[in-house]
């Protein structure tokens, strides 16, 4: 086995937030690293502090308390590239606009920033698509664009919250399929969470257990599983069957 | 069930028997002794007189044209003072608990209770109606930018902030871009509502424009011209309508799906 640099490391961090009403802990002493260019799925039932956890590492949200250290020093805004979950297009822009924002913002010149984002949106399948405006896409469509647009940042670190989520059992499939080739193509280092059981045993390199309320890292699963994964594969159910286990994801 | 093909020529049908009875009720009505409503051909013959004789030196056309120069002036302000205030409101936390109330005040009085006030201060030439129709399409425009810039989804912004956009350019390329449907709607009301004040303003005292030309069927008793005057401001006002929407189409095209 390589040996794995850490990209980031979380240590102890912690995250509470204060309402009038009360003060509500959601994060308690989360320690994880993150390896690169690694796929790392943090795998949580929904209303976790999952994508609480995601911001802060995103940097869109403040710790409360602990430390995160990136490899190199903490990326800027704009050089993380982020994948929502309601895809979070903008819909007068189209799927060109939308793919070369971010360098766009950082005033790169339109020539370069076109030639660049057009290199993402063939790689995520969809040339011709460049002058649609999202709302003529379906839902898996949107998502690559989503995706598309993360990548273009030229960061070396994706976070994807339930990027997934909101679509269709069908075309959540092919997508999760998608994302490893296109990881595969591109390796990046990406976080990745969800709440689904079985995406994050088809997809993650490590999958990052979290539970209880404050959230906090209940286990480390290394699927030995090669990939492409089956969902049908014994070793696939036994891992999936051990997880369910050991997790409070039917709330 | 009926047929679908027999409904639907029902659909085609309906609305043409609907403005038939309104014509025959119209003609019936018209009719009566000592009515005071013109026929429809009277109106007719009114509205062909008037495109060729003209009142107070100016043919219909002329009337309408300045009625409508006014309403356009005082409109331009609106839109550029109006879109920029709202959009201030919206995005300057200081600025809108400071300036907001003031405007929260002035904002129930109709604009048409200005007039009195304003005909003071500026006289009774061009500027006071203008002002006039710039106070009734003011407030709509700030009113539709407000409330649809503080209404943007918060997704929006932070996944702009996300993508290094300051806080300009998140005006520019999020925040704006993002209003502009509410800003339409706001122009919209905004147009018609200064289209009211405008024949409003006339009413009181002008020396052409359609809403001088009604007043001064009202003073002659001539019913035909009031009913063609009407007429025409309804037409005029579908026909601004109109042309909005078709620029809506044009300024947000992703609003309405497919482009080529």
């Amino acid at each position: 086995m390589a040996v794995w640099e850490n990209k980031i490391e979380l240590r102890d961090v912690s995250k509470t937030f204060y309402t009038k009403q009360s003060d509500v802990e959601v994060l308690k002493d989360d320690s994880l690293n993150v390896r690169e260019n690694e796929f790392l799925v943090l795998l949580g039932p929904g209303q976790c502090g999952k994508t609480v956890l995601l911001n802060i590492i995103a940097g869109l949200e403040q710790e409360s308390g602990g430390s995160i250290t990136f490899t190199g020093g903490r990326p800027k805004m704009g050089d993380l590239g982020i994948v929502f979950q309601k895809y979070a297009l903008y819909p007068w822009k189209t799927v060109m606009s939308n793919v070369e924002m971010g360098p766009q913002m950082k005033g790169i010149d339109q020539s370069t920033r076109r030639k660049n984002a057009q290199k993402y949106i063939d790689l995520v399948g969809l040339t011709n698509f460049e002058k649609s405006y999202p709302q003529q896409l379906s839902g898996g469509m949107k998502q690559r664009v989503g995706i598309a647009r993360a990548y273009a940042t030229e960061s070396d670190i994706m976070l994807m919250d339930e990027p997934f989520g909101a679509l269709d059992a069908q075309t959540r499939y092919s997508m999760q399929e998608e994302i490893l080739k296109i990881w595969e193509k591109r390796k990046r280092t990406v976080i990745f969470v969800t709440n689904n059981l079985e995406e994050a045993v088809y997809l993650g390199d490590r999958i990052i257990l979290l539970g209880g309320k404050p959230t906090s890292v209940k286990k480390e699963y290394v699927p030995d599983i090669p990939r492409p994964r089956k969902y049908t594969d014994t070793a696939f159910l036994a891992l999936r069957n051990e997880i369910a286990d050991n997790t409070d994801l039917s709330l | 069930m009926m047929k679908a093909g027999v409904q639907n020529k029902l659909y085609y049908l309906l609305p043409v028997l609907s403005v038939l009875t309104l014509m025959i009720v119209w003609v019936i009505l018209a009719a009566q002794d000592g009515s005071l409503i013109p026929t429809p051909y009277e109106t007719l013959s009114r509205f062909l007189g008037i495109m060729a004789n003209p009142i107070s030196q100016a043919t219909l056309p002329l009337h309408v044209w300045v009625s409508l120069r006014r309403v356009l002036l005082a409109f331009v302000a609106a839109i550029l003072l109006g879109v920029s205030l709202g959009v201030m409101f919206g995005w300057n936390e200081t600025f809108n608990s400071f300036i907001y109330p003031i405007f929260e005040l002035l904002r129930p009085i109709p604009p048409i209770a200005w007039i009195p006030l304003v005909i003071l201060w500026f006289g009774i030439g061009e500027f006071p109606k203008i002002f006039i129709v710039f106070i009734g399409s003011f407030m709509p425009i700030v009113l539709n930018t407000h409330s649809g810039i503080t209404s943007i989804d918060p997704l929006l912004i932070k996944a702009g902030q996300a993508l290094g956009a300051n806080r300009t350019q998140l005006l520019f390329h999020v925040a704006l871009p993002a209003t502009i449907p509410a800003i339409l709607a706001g122009i919209k009301t905004a147009l018609s509502s200064g289209w009211m004040c405008v024949i409003a303003a006339e009413m009181i005292v002008a020396k052409q424009g359609v809403g001088f030309l009604i007043v001064r069927g009202q003073e002659s008793g001539d019913t035909a011209l009031i009913v063609t005057c009407m007429l025409v401001i309804g037409i005029v006002n579908a026909m601004i309508s109109f042309t909005l929407t078709r620029l809506e189409g044009v300024l947000c095209p992703w609003q309405f799906g497919k482009t080529k």
